[in-house]
Order: C-alpha cells, then structure tokens, then sequence
C-alpha cells in the first residue's frame, strides 16, 4: 500500500473513530452503529491478517477501558475480527456496495457473538435475545452505516490506480 | 516466492496468537486492580481526547432531548407568571374590600360587578351599568349606594330578586351632591362625559364663586338628598374648568374608583345610609387634610426662601442695604412663616413705618396681611447680617441691634 493510500486510510479510519465517539452518543439508540467495528473492517481488508490482529487488540483495549468490566473480552473479540476479515478479504474485497453490507453486517454480529460467549455478561433468555434480536438489529444498524459511509468516504478509500 | 509467502502468514499467525494471548490475559488471567490500572492509564492518556467527546456528546443528547420539556416548564410558568400580577391585584382589592366591611361592620351585602362587556349586553348606555350578584333577597333596595374600599361606585337602580343592575358615576345621569373634605366648599358632583383620556371623568358643579379649590382636594359625598350617606369619597380634584357659567366654578374631578377597577363591591342597606358612614373613610379624610396643610407648609418655605434669597442678593449689591437693615429688626421667626402658610392666625409686632422725613429708595410696603406675608423672615435677616459687614461702616450711620435707621 503507497504511502497516500495509507494517510488516506488513516484519515478515513480517523473519521469513524471520531464518530464512535460523537454521532453515536449523540444519537443514543438501542441498537447503536458501531463504527469501531467499520473503521476495523475496512482497514483490515487494506492490511496483512497479523497487522489487521494488531489493530484489531489495539482498537478493542482502547475501547474496553471505557468499560472496565469486560476490559479484554472486546480486545479479543476485536482481534478475531480484524483478523478473519483479513483473510477473508478475497471474497468480500469487491467494489459492491451490498457485499461491503453484508461484510459489515457480519463482522458486527461476529463481534457480538463473540463477546456475549467471552464475557460471559448475560445468560440464558436475555443472552439468547441479545444474540438473535438486538445484536443482528446493531450489525444492520452498523452495516448501512457503512455502506452510506463508504459512499461518503469513496474519495478516501478507492485504491489508487497506480 | 513460497517460502516468502509462508513466512509472512506464520508472522501473522504468530501476531494473532500474541494479540489473542495478550486479549486474554487482560480478560481472565490478570487480576482486577491490575487491568483497572491499565484502563486507567489508557483512559487518562490514549482515550482521554475520545472520552471527552464522548461525554459532551452524550451531554447534547440530554440537552437535545430535555429541551422540550424544559420549553414547555418554562412556557407554562410564563403563563402562570403572566396571571400573577392579575391576581394580586385582585388580591390586594379584597384584602381592602374585607377591610372595608371590618369598617361597615353591618348594614351591607356583598357583590361581585359584572361590566357589560362580561354580561355580552353591549349597547352604548350599559357601558355605566354594572351587574351586580347581590337582589332583594340579600337586601338590596333600589337607589342603595354603590361604594368600593376606594370610595363610590354607583348606586343600584333596579333590583331582583338574585341579582341587581347599578348604574355607576359614569352614567349620564348620575348626580350626588358633594363637598370638600373640609366642608368649606359644596357642589354636585356629575359625569364629565369627555372624550379620550377624559372620558371617564367627573366633574364637580355649583362650587360658589368664592371658593377656590386646589389640585389634590378630596371631595366627598355630603349626604344632602338622603341617597348616598355623608363622608364617601368621589374623588380628587385636577382642576377648573371654565364654563359659561360665571356665579359658579366647575372642578374637574378624578374619582375615587376608576371602573376597571370596579370587581367586588358592598351595596349599603338603608340602616346603614341612615347611620351614616363618616367613620369608614376618616382615616382618607384626615390623610387628605394632612397632605394638603403639609404640602401648603412646603409652598410656604420655598416662596420664603425664594424671598430670602432675592432679599440677601439686593443686601450684598448694596442697592438697598439699609432697607434691608430695617427688614432685619422685625422679627419673625421660621415658625410663623409655616404657621402664616398654613393658615393659623399668628401674632405679630407691628412694624416700625418709613420715617416720612428721610425717605428711601426701598420704602417698606404696607402693613395688610398680603404683604406680612411676603416680608422676609427673621431668620433671613440674620442671614443678609454678615454681607453688612462687607459694607464700609461710614457709610452706615448707626447699625445698631436695636435695628433703629437713621
């Protein structure tokens, strides 16, 4: 990756970071977007597996130390993430609008799953909701978030021709 | 190119492992003051620029979503805040209105006036006619006084039995004979009937040519013509106006009661205007009597003074000192200056006359009562004595104390 395509992605990874931390406080809603998960998604596409793992537990400590209770369970879910999207970039690094949805909508409810089992916060009834309800509504919620942002952001993240 | 190729994803297997192993010795191995002391140290030094965007996010948020009903708090206090002024108003009218029946004691019924405009009986003659919830079986009678704690209202015309129609002091036809609060002028006391600013208005008629009153004189009813009782206020009065008629004064006359202010009014049973009711309104009477001798006394010091002041500057220029010199042997104190204003009969030495035979350029003025009063006090003179000293005394024959003038 050319030394412009990498500050172009830093900058793009830059602004979401910038909205996990304002839109989505500021919109408050029961399944919020989750733009950590988008920012990692596209960076970890953009990367090598063990570099897109890096980020992935960088990102996710840094956002567990917000919530103590579960400091590292994030980060490892995160980890797993950066890291299968990394590889599994081959099938869904395509310029398709609703295959990056559908990349975003997994790799958010992947997160989820992963944390739910990890954490191990919730049981039974509640867990199951969570999994199968708001989790899935969250990774739709985050998935046309990211197609509407990779429409935004398409000047920043469209590979140069080089 | 393999070996390359395998190399690099053993590396990233490798960095997964340490990533996966270091996530999980946070999460489960590590104990819990340890991870909180590196989520502190992450919070205060990576995270601490998000955090705080985080909470002024969320800080719009609550502000965003409290805003409605914040507005709306704030909209209903204004609303209330709005009444506030109207109900203590009206409190403060039945605070006198109760202070008034502790005065009247007996002999009276109680009523809320509705004007016209709240009775939706809109022609021109029912803007001076008030309805009032009081009848004949609380024991209203027709023609009984109409009065507030400010003074008269009206007087009732017709009555039912749950309800009556008074007409007001307003009304066209409306009459009560007056007189001032002292009793030294008597007149009728009617509907100005102006226009604009003076509509509402009264006038006070028949005042005898020699009678003049002043501004801010309080006027009563006098209780001749047997309908509304001696000593109710009617107002204040503005000022003359002048008329054709010349063997009589007209006084316009501010009343006691303005009819926005008409709300709850007593209705005086024919007991009671027998009784009399010269006590309910003393205390206004005698306030009256006091403001206008203590605002005569305060008009009195400053013609005096005014007078003082004119007669130092004629001592100082030397024009006519020694006329001021004998001005300065009469004595008359401050006391009487009040005392001449406010009318009480105060003795007086006589003063000494111009020596015909050495006439002067500033003669004393006659001795009548007028110009007594227009002679500068004692105190002033004492005043004007050190500017003599500017003179040069050879030109003061004799200024003795005894105030002689040669």
């Amino acid at each position: 990756m050319s030394i412009t395509a990498t500050l172009r992605l830093l900058i793009a990874f830059a602004i979401l970071v910038l909205l996990n931390y304002t839109l989505r406080p500021l919109l408050g809603w029961r399944t919020p977007m989750d733009f950590l998960i988008i920012a990692l998604l596209l960076a970890s596409v953009r990367v090598r597996p063990g570099v897109a793992a890096l980020i992935g537990c960088a990102m996710g400590l840094a956002a567990d130390s917000i919530t103590p209770a579960s400091f590292g369970w994030g980060a490892l879910a995160m980890t797993a993430v950066g890291y299968s999207a990394s590889w599994l970039k081959a099938v869904f690094f395509a310029d398709n609008l609703l295959l990056n949805g559908l990349f975003f909508f997994l790799g958010k409810w992947v997160y989820e799953l992963l944390f739910l089992i990890a954490a191990r916060r919730l049981h039974g009834a509640e867990m199951v909701m969570q999994a199968l309800v708001w989790s899935p509504l969250s990774a739709a919620a985050t998935a046309l978030a990211g197609i509407f942002l990779l429409v935004l952001l398409r000047p920043l993240l469209e590979t140069s021709p080089a | 190119m393999a070996r390359t190729a395998r190399s690099g994803t053993r590396l990233d297997t490798v960095l997964f492992a340490v990533c996966g192993a270091f996530s999980l010795l946070f999460a489960g191995i590590l104990p819990g003051n340890v991870r909180e002391s590196f989520a502190a140290g992450l919070r205060r030094t990576v995270v601490a620029p998000l955090v705080s965007l985080q909470r002024r996010a969320e800080l719009s948020r609550s502000a965003f979503l409290t805003h409605d009903a914040i507005t709306a708090q704030r909209d209903s206090v204004a609303v209330r805040a709005l009444g506030v002024a109207e109900i203590e108003s009206e409190n403060r009218h039945l605070r006198a209105l109760l202070g008034l029946g502790a005065k009247l004691q007996w002999g009276f019924v109680a009523a809320e006036a509705m004007h016209a405009e709240d009775t939706h009986a809109r022609t021109p003659s029912e803007d001076y006619t008030l309805t009032l919830t009081a009848g004949s079986r609380a024991g209203v009678r027709p023609f009984s006084p109409v009065v507030a704690p400010g003074g008269l209202v009206g007087m009732v015309r017709s009555v039912d039995p749950t309800m009556s129609l008074a007409i007001t002091w307003a009304d066209p036809d409306f009459r009560v004979s007056a007189m001032t609060a002292d009793g030294s002028a008597f007149g009728i006391v009617q509907a100005h009937l102006g226009t604009g600013p003076e509509r509402f208005l009264l006038e006070l008629r028949g005042v005898p040519f020699r009678n003049t009153l002043t501004p801010g004189v309080l006027v009563v009813s006098s209780g001749w013509g047997g309908v509304f009782p001696r000593g109710i206020p009617v107002g204040t009065v503005l000022g003359e106006v002048k008329t054709a008629e010349g063997w009589a004064r007209t006084y316009l006359v501010r009343p006691a009661v303005p009819p926005p202010e008409i709300s709850s009014v007593m209705i005086l049973q024919p007991q009671r205007v027998s009784a009399g009711v010269e006590t309910v309104w003393a205390s206004v009477i005698a306030a009256d009597s006091a403001a206008r001798k203590v605002s005569a006394a305060g008009d009195s010091i400053a013609r005096l003074a005014a007078q003082e002041e004119v007669a130092a500057r004629r001592a100082a220029l030397g024009t006519d000192s020694l006329a001021a010199a004998q001005q300065a042997a009469v004595p008359k104190t401050h006391a009487e200056s009040v005392a001449v204003a406010t009318g009480a009969i105060v003795s007086r030495p006589t003063p000494v006359p111009a020596r015909p035979a050495t006439p002067r350029p500033a003669t004393p003025k006659p001795t009548d009562s007028a110009s007594a009063r227009r002679r500068p006090p004692a105190d002033s003179a004492r005043r004007t004595a050190p500017r003599l000293d500017t003179l040069i005394p050879s030109t003061i024959p004799s200024a003795q104390p005894t105030g002689g003038r040669q």
